[in-house]
């Protein structure tokens, strides 16, 4: 139609090529058409998967760690906000891109390439955070980044948590620290909802209350465009904060029991054992030193002990102290591999001494023979089973003799049959105690009559003592919030397989079986028994709680997120929120006692503290274990206890390998204290244990001035010590003026 | 003058025809102003979610210049395109002029921010003497061309064209604006192409573009940031390219998933979400996919064609070389940048930010083609005298 309008078009050509701009946009046209047609029919199904992904994100929004209090509520492990500098996973994608970044932020943030690059390449952080390349920056630093962002794609600054122990290193083990995630409960954790590179408790109350302390993970999911840009947030889940705790442990008791301990350690290395001159049977009977090799007298050791007081009405643990002990701070102070290597050194590091390993809480770890401190319990066991009355006699003649075993046997020295008492002075003649009932035998501490109690119920009944032992938690894990407890050991079939089987004893010479040997040795207390101090703290408390058992509690008490600060160093607990308490204690089993079985023991653990001692058929007093201790500077003031030394033969039954344990409970309902204390390697129970848990009970009277508790200096990196020696204290409740310790124990 | 609509009664006699404002080609403008305001929506709903801003900030702007736009075509309607011809040399030489002004104080680097690579920044206002000269170099070349009124451009003729054109592309690509210099060529090409140029001149054109283009990659003119469109064009996954591949792989995401139906108005996701950078100027054909679908592109499509060919209709009609010539010209600028700017949407040319004319936010892109309207329509209004 238009083209016969052409007349003013110079020539047919013209509309000739007009036909060929035409066609030009006709191709045009179609090829965008075909392109299109493709794009929203046949691909679109593939593409709107992929759209999914990139266009929300979901960030991850950190809860803060529950905190923990002392009783008085101290805060002894407290958050502080730290900045950490983290890089979006995004912008690292390109390998170059990533090393010029890392290459210009170095500087900034004083880290390593090859630092950022391993934390690229550890497969440890989580895709839904920024990878954290530097902890902790300071303000400045941090406002210097995020002014020069276009110099910096996709590095960010956020808030974050660090944990801090203001009283470090006061009850370091007892709070724990936070560690990575162990790679073997890697899956774990993350089926729990944490994040890998995420700190966890890793010992004390910190791993086991982690589920409290923890809190759990918030989520917001954002829209956010091609530049990474957050345009709005979609949905939110808010981060629920951790519980706050509170312990029983109060910091004023627990430094105390920390500076005894350590300083009556420290004493007691300056003391030496004889090394007496004895015959010895095996070489033909030459007399000669019991240890050649060694000078007459040999300093103790003293490497190691621990304390440990609780509340015997409720099982609440006020004060748990262990020695050598550790810094906690050192687990998130940043420093090298090789430095912590040096701090703490594995047990496969060359010269590493057992005694001397820091990271071990000898109080719920501590795998010990206990000596003395267990006749009450096999004393019990005589009692309840039938086999004594409170007031049946036995004449104490220094030796035991086992009836059981055929007496040809006995003379061919293939079996032990006579058991005698400790030696009595500087002789080498065994004490002789003469009549001796339940009472003045755990007041003398009359081995003789709890080695026949050994071989008797063994007799009436193979693991009747430890059946009857066992009520009084022995043997069994106590429940301890506090993990890696130690189980203890009561000698049985099971047990001397269980040895055997794995070589501790030598199955050429020893029997897969209890024998009556074995039960003279648990009657005293020595032998294959073994126990954690918490375990004797926990059976000690139970005497002094007519047979109730409690369940030993660090936790006192847990309390909603966010119980605010008080004074300086406190939380205001008035203002707490509680969830749950633990103050009325659980009693997890009664023992069956009887008043008159229960007053001889407890009698019988009287008078080992305030005497008097026996008087022997030649007319002489034979004192007991503790009461030279007690007579003086221990006031009517303070409170009355009962308790019970223990000595417990270590290596070679050298008299410098003894260690030194002392349990006590209170007899004042109103300051009910249980007390016990276990020094290795530091002599007698009446020389190394006892005073330190006679300093520990004149404190709770309040008869010692304590020093005041105060808030730690801050950790200095350059130091070698695992933990800086806590100042000593006053030694006068340690010495006794007359104090020659009965070597009976 | 318009007041009046044209006669529709008996059998629409043009009572008048000696009357411009009778002749207007009420299709081409009412297809034109559909587009205009189809773009305004697409405008809406890609800037809606940018953060920060009112959510009406881009839309309100974009019916402002609309507005001013319309105003500016009236005025290049009511001029008769022969007097606009006259003065062609004084627009070409004083937009040369601008053009070497911008250059010389930009590398200067005398600004303090009235001066840009690109534009002079008076308060509110852009002025791109590059925008300018498009319309001047359209109008100098066509006059240029016509004069001779040959039906075949002479040697001579076509090598003057060529220095006339090359003055003002070459100034564009040093600024370095690729984008707005393949425009002009593009439109230079059309009038060539109408003008009766032997295929070799056409290819002595393309090897010359080719060449300056080459030059200025050499010669580091064109920035980095350049080649990486060009690259990702080959390469949209390669994760080294960054933002820029990014932007092409949503808007052809944008695009697919729309499918046939579209995912509804402000219910895409992507362009709709700001996923796309800048997709208000450089994708809005994104926006139209992944809202209205193969359905929705294909009514937009089917409008510039209609425009097109009303176009190419009055370059037929035309009562003169010029007219023809003029709006040969046109017509090329428009199939280039539409077939540009869509085909960088999906992902089969590189990503040069041209706008969608009519439809891209930004008053520069609408006044220019709105002023070129105004010239088609008056070769249309003045036909028959």
């Amino acid at each position: 139609m238009w083209f016969g309008q052409t007349g003013q078009m110079a020539s047919d050509k013209r509309a000739a090529r007009l036909g060929v701009l035409a066609a030009v946009a006709v191709l045009l046209f179609g090829a965008l058409g075909v392109r299109l047609w493709f794009l929203q029919t046949v691909e679109a199904t593939d593409l709107q998967d992929s759209v999914e992904v990139e266009r929300t994100k979901t960030v991850r929004l950190v809860p803060e760690r529950g905190r923990i209090f002392d009783a008085d509520g101290r805060i002894l492990a407290d958050n502080e906000r730290i900045l950490t500098v983290g890089i979006d996973w995004e912008v690292m994608r390109d390998k170059n891109d990533r090393s010029q970044l890392f290459k210009r932020l170095s500087g900034w943030i004083d880290t390593p390439v090859a630092e950022m690059e391993r934390r690229y390449n550890a497969n440890l952080y989580s895709p839904y955070l920024p990878m954290p390349v530097k902890e902790d920056i300071d303000e400045p630093t941090a406002s210097a980044l995020m002014e020069r962002s276009e110099d910096f794609p996709g590095v960010q600054v956020e808030l974050g948590w660090r944990r801090a122990y203001p009283y470090a290193p006061l009850a370091s083990p007892v709070i724990g620290y936070l560690g990575l995630i162990p790679e073997e409960q890697a899956d774990e954790y993350v089926r729990r909802g944490y994040v890998l590179s995420e700190q966890v408790g890793s010992d004390g109350i910190e791993l086991s209350m982690e589920d409290t302390l923890h809190g759990k993970w918030g989520e917001k999911v954002v829209r956010v465009n091609a530049a990474g840009q957050i345009l709005e947030e979609i949905s939110r889940r808010e981060a629920i904060n951790g519980q706050d705790i509170q312990l029983s442990i109060d910091l004023d008791v627990q430094q105390y029991a920390e500076q005894i301990l350590q300083t009556q350690l420290k004493l007691r290395r300056t003391f030496t054992a004889k090394n007496p001159i004895v015959t010895k049977e095996e070489k033909g009977g030459i007399k000669e030193r019991i240890d050649p090799s060694s000078p007459p007298e040999v300093n103790y050791k003293a490497p190691a002990g621990s304390v440990i007081v609780t509340n015997q009405k409720n099982g609440q643990i006020s004060a748990m102290a262990t020695y050598p002990t550790f810094d906690h701070r050192w687990f998130n102070s940043g420093i090298s591999g090789d430095k912590f290597a040096e701090l703490f050194p594995g047990e496969d590091s060359e010269g590493f001494d057992p005694d001397k390993a820091t990271l071990l809480n000898r109080a719920v770890q501590g795998q010990y023979n206990l000596g003395s401190s267990f006749k009450p319990f096999t004393a019990y066991a005589a009692l309840h089973s039938g086999f004594m009355e409170p007031g049946s006699f036995y004449e104490d003649q220094g030796t035991y003799k086992m009836r059981s075993i055929d007496p040809a046997e006995c003379r061919s020295g293939r079996v032990r049959c006579e058991f005698r008492n400790s030696n009595c002075g500087d002789s080498n003649l065994p004490c002789v105690y003469g009549s001796v009932n339940v009472q003045t035998a755990l007041a003398v501490s009359s081995d003789t009559f709890f080695y026949r109690i050994g071989e008797e119920l063994f007799l009436r009944r193979e693991n009747l003592l430890r059946d009857e032992v066992k009520r009084w938690g022995f043997g069994q894990e106590t429940g301890v919030d506090l993990p890696y407890e130690f189980d203890g050991r009561v000698p049985d079939d099971q047990l001397k397989r269980d040895l055997i089987a794995s070589e501790a004893l030598d199955p050429d010479t020893d029997v897969d079986r209890l024998l009556a040997g074995d039960n003279v040795q648990t009657a005293i207390g020595q032998g294959l028994l073994a126990a954690s101090p918490l375990q004797v703290a926990q059976a000690y408390a139970a005497l002094g709680n007519r047979g109730a058992i409690n369940t030993p509690r660090v936790v006192r008490a847990i309390y909603k997120p966010g119980v605010p600060n008080g004074t300086p160093g406190y939380v205001d607990l008035s203002k707490a929120k509680l969830v749950q308490s633990f103050l009325k204690g659980g009693v997890s089993s009664q023992v069956p006692i009887d008043g008159d079985a229960l007053q001889a023991i407890v009698s019988g653990l009287r008078q080992n503290i305030t005497g008097p001692g026996v008087t022997l058929p030649d007319g002489g007093v034979r004192s007991t274990t503790a009461e030279e201790l007690f007579e003086i500077g221990y006031p009517e003031q303070a409170i009355p206890i009962a308790g019970k030394t223990g000595t417990a033969q270590g290596s070679k039954s050298l008299p410098w390998n003894d260690s030194s344990a002392f349990a006590a409970f209170s007899l004042d309902d109103t300051r009910p204290y249980t007390v016990v204390a276990y020094l290795e390697k530091a002599g007698f129970g009446s020389q190394g244990a006892a005073p330190v848990v006679k300093c520990m009970y004149l404190a709770l009277s309040g008869l010692i001035q304590t020093r005041p508790v105060e808030l730690a200096d801050p950790l200095d990196l350059d130091s070698t010590e695992v933990a800086a020696d806590v100042p000593a204290a006053d030694t006068k409740c340690l010495e006794s003026s007359n104090f020659d310790p009965n070597p009976a124990d | 003058m318009l007041q009046r609509k044209p006669d529709s009664g008996l059998g629409n006699i043009r009572s008048s025809p000696g009357d411009p404002s009778r002749n207007i080609d009420w299709i081409l403008l009412v297809v034109q102003m559909l587009l205009t305001i189809a773009g305004c929506f697409v405008v809406f709903s890609a800037t809606r979610t940018e953060p920060n801003i009112d959510p009406y900030t881009y839309v309100t702007r974009q019916v402002i210049f609309a507005i001013a736009a319309v105003v500016l075509m009236f005025i290049v309607m009511s001029i008769d395109y022969e007097w606009l011809k006259e003065r062609s040399r004084l627009l070409f030489t004083l937009t040369v002029g601008a053009l070497l002004a911008l250059l010389v104080l930009a590398q200067a680097g005398v600004g303090g921010g009235v001066i840009t690579d690109i534009a002079f920044s008076v308060g509110p206002i852009n002025l791109q003497p590059a925008e300018f000269a498009k319309f001047a170099v359209l109008l100098v070349l066509a006059g240029y061309i016509a004069d001779e009124g040959l039906s075949e451009i002479s040697y001579p003729r076509f090598v003057g064209a060529l220095m006339i054109v090359g003055i003002p592309a070459v100034l564009v690509i040093a600024q370095p604006d690729l984008g707005t210099a393949s425009v002009i060529i593009s439109s230079v090409m059309g009038v060539l192409l109408v003008a009766g140029a032997k295929l070799r001149y056409i290819l002595i054109v393309s090897a010359l573009s080719l060449f300056t283009l080459l030059t200025a990659l050499a010669s580091g003119l064109v920035n980095s940031y350049q080649l990486l469109r060009f690259r990702v064009l080959f390469d949209q996954d390669n994760p080294e390219l960054g933002d820029a591949a990014l932007q092409v792989r949503n808007a052809i995401r944008a695009v697919g998933t729309g499918g046939v139906f579209g995912k509804g108005w402000l219910q895409g996701d992507l362009t709709n979400g700001g996923d796309i950078p800048v997709a208000w100027a450089d994708f809005p054909f994104a926006a139209v996919g992944e809202q209205f679908g193969l359905i929705g592109c294909g009514v937009l499509l089917f409008m510039f064609a209609v425009a097109l060919f009303r176009v190419w209709r009055i370059a037929h009609l035309s009562r003169d070389l010029l007219g023809t010539y003029i709006c040969a010209g046109v017509f090329t600028m428009m199939l280039w940048q539409l077939f540009q700017n869509v085909g960088m949407t999906l992902g089969i040319l590189p990503v040069t930010g041209l706008p969608m004319p009519f439809i891209s936010y930004g008053g520069s892109g609408l006044f220019t083609y709105f002023a070129m309207m105004g010239l088609v329509q008056s070769v249309h209004m003045r036909r028959m005298r």
